[in-house]
């Protein structure tokens, strides 16, 4: 009897504990309150193997926040709502950025995510953001592997990989039209890997023959017997994939060893300045292509209308250059920008329409999303260091160099 | 011929910079059975020190070998002190937890102060041909000082009182305490030993691979794979495992193509801890 009064109070109290927390609840996210801001959760990688491309995206979106806010907010319907960046180091783990993701969502309520560096961590967080409809942008994965997972909710602001690889090989053969044959050389990681592929498959259909292919595992730390192979198969053009740690390496043992050809490109290595600031004058003749860069002259809506204004405003506030990661970054701001003046609302599904439905010019370039909501292909700068600097050979309209051979 | 000739000195010259990198992670293994998480940090720490003391004030990477060894010294002599000794009678897991730790608070400042950015010293010395094989003159520099500082760490201690302190320790613990060894001391200075090796490692490597924390683990895994090749807590062992592992990884790299190179590493790790679970030259109690 005693027991059952017990059991009845403690029923009636949880009851009561549950009536008021649910009020709370619904009173804590009712519109009114919950639209003051629009949140947009980033998971990071500040920390780890992956930090200096985590404080790239962290730079440019604060700098996009700030200046966002700056002019009253994004325009949603009749008023204007000022944007909350939530960031949370995920310490280059994916397991973590997954679950940062998840936090992001459930404890901090973002109406948005902006997806981590690279195609292997975009693929983990925009898991996370289509399980729970949460639109995702991703503004540094290229890879189409991770657009092919029919994802409705992730919209990424690079172009496909493919579009650096088949005009490049056109290109290359038509200022050196001796070049017989490639050898390529890449990382066995998702994004050089696609890379590699992608030029060899391009260079046969163009007719090269391919000397050397290997990938190389993640961890290498000496080149020097593929780099030894390669000087063996005598290649007109030598192809190398990596991050910038890998390229500086495989451009000092290439030098080391005598290995050289009339071209040789390193991807994505010139697109950051660290590269060239790693090898000094070693970094001469090699080619690359980009997404973005900064001599491009693009114009459009956004913060910022023209490439001149983004560049001045970006070397005005961090005294370096942009690369295409600062660039494309930016244009996934404006992304939601343009979507939510056109949604009108919050509603997850109109946003999403209204992202997947974008038709845009901005500094950045065109941003059109195909049906895997990838930015669609143009024609990409086509780079080579020149004098430590670099150098755009291509397209014409913003060429400011012509090719050299590798010195 | 050539290409094979070629693959040879590769790997000849990549194994002594593994022994180099794996001589004190060796000792202080073999003499205070402490995996010491923090070893490729050190390195990375003794290539930063090098870096910016050539980049911003132009000191030769060679004038600072002694002065990062001396600093590399007294911060392994300080941790192993104040903080490791207090549980270095644990269980191993214990002190593996401990310098894992360590590793993350070291590993993230170095990050912090000094990014992740690659860094690189660009004293490019060309390099010395013999026939048809090439041999870059920075690799064969670090080659000898990685074999001189082996060598005259092999020296101590063969030859000094405090290596010999060291192997009694290494040895028999409590007898050497019998002896009036102060162990206590000798893990400090065995520790600040594979501290200055770490750091000598990193000023050689500083001339040759990019210096940067993104690599901290990888030369880790490679210290602990010299030392299972070449067993551990002995000079000679880190000496024939790095340079084993050397010419696996080239020869590996050559004939099974790169993504071979460092599977074979393991493999070979694989085979001789079933086989011969002592290492190459290792001493028996210490597999």
């Amino acid at each position: 009897m005693f027991a059952q009064g017990i059991l009845r109070s403690a029923r009636a109290g949880l009851l009561a504990g549950g009536v008021a927390t649910g009020l709370l609840a619904a009173a804590l996210t009712s519109p009114a309150l919950a639209q003051e801001t629009i949140k947009i959760g980033a998971p990071l990688a500040l920390t780890g193997g992956l930090a200096d491309e985590g404080h790239k995206q962290d730079v440019v979106w604060k700098m996009w926040v700030e200046k966002i806010n700056a002019a009253g907010g994004i325009q949603v319907g009749d008023k204007k709502l000022k944007v909350e960046l939530i960031e949370y180091d995920y310490q280059s783990e994916g397991q973590r950025a997954s679950q940062l993701a998840e936090k992001l969502i459930n404890d901090d309520k973002v109406q948005f995510l902006f997806s981590p560096f690279g195609s292997g961590h975009t693929k983990i967080v925009a898991g996370v953001g289509e399980r729970y409809q949460v639109p995702t942008i991703a503004c540094v994965a290229s890879s189409e592997s991770v657009y092919d997972q029919t994802l409705k909710y992730l919209f990424g602001t690079l172009s496909p990989n493919g579009g650096m690889t088949t005009a490049m090989v056109k290109f290359f053969k038509e200022k050196f039209p001796k070049t017989k044959s490639i050898a390529v050389l890449g990382r066995d990681d998702v994004f050089p890997k696609s890379m590699a592929e992608g030029i060899a498959k391009a260079a046969e259909a163009g007719g090269l023959t391919i000397a050397y292919k290997e990938l190389y595992p993640v961890g290498t730390m000496d080149h020097a017997a593929a780099l030894s192979s390669i000087k063996a198969a005598k290649p007109d053009w030598i192809y190398i994939t990596g991050y910038t740690q890998d390229l500086i390496l495989a451009r000092k043992q290439m030098q080391d060893l005598g290995v050289t050809a009339p071209i040789v490109t390193m991807v994505t290595g010139p697109s950051y300045k660290e590269f060239t600031d790693g090898l000094g004058p070693l970094a001469n003749g090699i080619s690359s292509s980009s997404w973005w860069h900064h001599l491009t002259s693009y114009e459009g809506q956004g913060m910022w209308p023209t490439t001149a204004a983004f560049y001045e405003d970006f070397k005005a506030r961090t005294k370096g250059d942009p690369d295409y990661v600062h660039g494309s970054c930016a244009a996934a701001g404006e992304v939601i920008v343009d979507a939510l003046a056109r949604a009108g609302s919050l509603d997850k599904a109109k946003v999403r329409d209204a992202i997947a439905a974008t038709d845009i010019q901005t500094f950045y370039g065109p941003i059109k999303f195909g049906p895997n909501g990838m930015n669609l292909s143009r024609e990409l700068p086509i780079i080579q260091v020149q004098d430590q600097a670099i150098k755009v050979l291509a397209p014409a309209a913003i060429k400011n160099a012509d090719m050299i051979a590798m010195p | 011929m050539a290409i094979y000739l070629q693959i040879l000195s590769n790997g000849l010259m990549l194994g002594a910079l593994y022994a180099c990198l794996a001589v004190g992670f060796s000792l202080v293994w073999g003499v205070l059975n402490v995996i010491n998480m923090l070893h490729g940090s050190f390195i990375i720490l003794g290539g930063y020190l090098t870096f910016f003391a050539w980049h911003l004030y132009g000191i030769h990477p060679v004038v600072m070998l002694p002065l990062v060894a001396a600093l590399m010294f007294a911060l392994g002599f300080a941790l192993q002190k104040l903080v490791i000794n207090r549980v270095v009678s644990a269980p191993v897991l214990t002190t593996l937890t401990l310098t894992f730790g360590l590793d993350m608070i070291l590993y993230n400042a170095m990050t912090y102060w000094f990014t992740a950015t690659p860094r690189r010293i660009t004293l490019d010395l060309g390099a010395v041909h013999l026939g048809s094989i090439v041999l870059p003159v920075d690799r064969l520099v670090g080659t000898g000082l990685a074999l001189a500082m082996t060598l005259l760490l092999y020296a101590v201690m063969r030859g000094s009182s405090i290596g010999r302190a060291i192997v009694a320790v290494r040895m028999d613990r409590s007898a050497a305490e019998l002896m009036g060894i102060r162990t206590d001391r000798i893990y400090a200075i065995t520790f600040g030993i594979g501290a200055l090796m770490a750091g000598v490692a990193g000023v050689v490597f500083a001339t040759v691979f990019p210096i940067t924390t993104n690599v901290t683990g990888i030369w880790l895994g490679k210290a602990f794979v010299v030392c299972v090749v070449g067993g551990l807590g002995s000079v000679p062992g880190a000496l024939v495992g790095g340079l084993v592992l050397g010419l696996v990884e080239s020869f590996a790299g050559h004939w099974f193509g790169p993504q071979q190179a460092i599977t074979a590493g393991f493999v070979l790790m694989l085979v001789l801890l079933l086989t011969r679970p002592t290492g190459l030259v290792g001493v028996r109690g210490y597999e």
